[in-house]
């Protein structure tokens, strides 16, 4: 044994009054230290050792965050957050795996001029991305622990918004790297973010009455079909939703349905499948 | 004695479907088991008691609580243990993993108390030796158990399970009852089945449910007891029976008003089903 875990130190254990990270630490050392463990009795109540020993036997006993939830953890995250969005089912490999494909499929025509040398492709995709992978992360349909989470205690809209809030930064943070990846990339690349979120929200909104499969459908829906309209309307113009205009409206939408999505955040805490 | 659940007039209608009509009841300490066809309304009225569906008409209070407000609501959640009828696992995680994700939706948010929670509900469900193994190479059984020790956790006054027993060997349908018998112990468990073995074994009380409605409530004594008189064994199935089948020695047990002199059998609990459900106007399946 090279080191041993610093009196002062063991003694804040012994009142189970050191934290993490040097707690973990001294729990870890201490399965393999005699000399600590002699220490430590001596300085400790009984009673308050043998707590430690059982919180340490019950931390043995836990088995190992798997890799996402060890990455999450190492950024910071809490151990009990990381556990929630390691459970979420468009965080996982296959999900993200696809949204890269997409994006580097959008982006691969970009170059090839295939989309007009525009990277409109690239900005009609993106917006619908967060929306579908939103969509997919919570809900009776594709979270197999969907009953058991909405009659926790923990709000089902609490629940909702950790989940969005990452797979919005997972999916935004791929598809900012791809907008890099433009050609002629400057701010109108960027053009796909409001919307985004414009179309994340209102798909959340209307999930609360609609449910979590039929409204981010119906909100794509309509988002392809404004974009076939512009097209149709002018096909060499820059489509309305990247203009400066269709941005603001964008922006306005996002606002509105935000606040509206707060105000019926009491409909995610109830059953949204079909009863039987 | 004060009620654990307590529930008047409970009514919700799916569509063209009348879910729950008029349902009302009282859970005191012990298993309650509910009996039912397919579609009588057991998983609805499951779902209204454990907070996930608000019913349209009717008043029910949990553990004192009233769920129709939201400060209720969380009060109840706090001490309600749910078993859904098809729980549902993340395949990948392993069995600590599954229960410690439970709790930490149960609000167990300290590290250290949450993971003494999770060891002592997967020893109280006998699944200590392979919590860390991933869920998908578990047996049925084993998840349907970890399902349990995931209701289990934060020891919860009432605990709802909704068909636990279904696709179990008899072997492991066996061991499950002794775990649901324990964790009648002292707290309130109503059990929806289709096993009458389930109820004849474990409750102290039994509810029948036909068409949204409560057709029976009472002891599974007294539910045996409606059949007191009218099974009796035939050589042929008698055509004026309700229901009736062929039995291993070959005779015919027939249930429903039996003809004079006919000999008459002992009745089982199944028996009592049978003839109330038919007495509901539902199907009685007959061999």
């Amino acid at each position: 044994m090279t080191w041993h875990v610093d009196a002062e130190d063991l003694r804040a254990y012994a009142r189970g009054e050191l934290a993490p990270p040097a707690l973990w630490s001294a729990d870890t050392h201490l399965v393999a230290c005699a000399q600590c463990r002699g220490v430590l009795a001596e300085v400790g109540d009984p009673e308050r050792v043998d707590d430690g020993w059982e919180r340490l036997d019950a931390e043995l006993d836990a088995p190992r965050p798997g890799v996402f939830e060890g990455l999450l953890m190492r950024l910071g995250v809490a151990d009990h957050t990381a556990r929630l969005l390691a459970a979420t089912p468009v965080l996982r490999r296959s999900w993200l795996g696809a949204v890269v494909a997409v994006l580097v499929m959008s982006v691969v025509a970009a170059h090839a001029g295939t989309a007009a040398a525009s990277p409109t492709l690239f900005l009609a995709l993106a917006p619908l991305l967060p929306l579908g992978g939103v969509a997919l992360s919570y809900g009776p349909a594709l979270d197999p622990t969907y009953e058991m989470a909405v009659v926790a205690p923990m709000h089902g809209f609490r629940l909702l918004m950790v989940r969005t809030v990452a797979v919005l930064t997972a999916v935004l943070g791929l598809s900012g790297l791809a907008t890099l990846a433009l050609p002629g990339y400057g701010l109108g690349a960027l053009a796909w973010l409001l919307p985004a979120l414009a179309l994340t929200s209102t798909g959340l909104v209307l999930s609360a009455r609609l449910g979590p499969v039929l409204a981010p459908s119906l909100v794509g829906g309509v988002w392809v079909a404004v974009l076939l309209a512009a097209h149709a309307y002018d096909a060499g113009a820059t489509p309305v939703p990247f203009t400066a205009a269709g941005q603001g409206v964008a922006a306005a939408v996002a606002a509105l349905t935000g606040g509206l999505l707060f105000l019926v955040r009491d409909r995610f805490d109830r059953f949204q499948g079909d009863a039987v | 004695m004060t009620p654990t659940v307590s529930a008047s007039g409970l009514s919700l209608r799916f569509g063209g479907t009348q879910a729950l009509d008029e349902v009302s009841l009282r859970l005191t300490s012990g298993v309650t088991g509910l009996l039912g066809p397919n579609g009588a309304g057991k998983t609805t009225l499951l779902r209204v008691l454990a907070t996930a569906v608000p019913p349209d008409r009717g008043a029910f209070t949990v553990l004192g609580q009233d769920p129709a407000t939201a400060a209720g609501r969380q009060e109840v959640r706090r001490r309600l243990g749910y078993l859904p009828q098809t729980p549902g696992f993340h395949p990948d995680f392993s069995a600590f993993e599954f229960v410690d994700y439970v709790a930490i939706l149960k609000e167990l948010t300290d590290r250290g108390a949450r993971h003494r929670e999770v060891r002592r509900v997967l020893d109280e469900v006998d699944l200590a030796d392979v919590r860390a193994k991933r869920i998908k190479k578990l047996s049925g059984g084993m998840r349907q158990r970890v399902a349990l020790a995931a209701a289990l956790v934060g020891d919860p006054g009432f605990l709802v399970l909704d068909e636990p027993t279904v696709g179990l060997d008899p072997e492991q349908r066996m061991r499950f009852r002794e775990l649901i018998a324990q964790a009648g112990e002292g707290r309130t468990v109503l059990l929806s089945t289709h096993q009458t073995e389930d109820v004849a074994m474990l409750c102290h009380r039994v509810l029948v449910m036909a068409g949204g409605r409560i057709r029976f409530d009472g002891t599974p004594a007294e539910l045996t007891a409606r059949a007191g008189g009218r099974v009796w064994s035939s050589t042929e199935r008698d055509p004026g029976a309700k229901a009736g089948w062929r039995t291993g020695t070959g005779t015919f047990r027939n249930v429903g008003s039996p003809p004079a002199g006919a000999d008459l059998l002992e009745p089982t609990l199944e028996d009592g089903y049978l003839l109330t459900l038919d007495g509901a106007g539902a199907e009685v399946a007959a061999a």
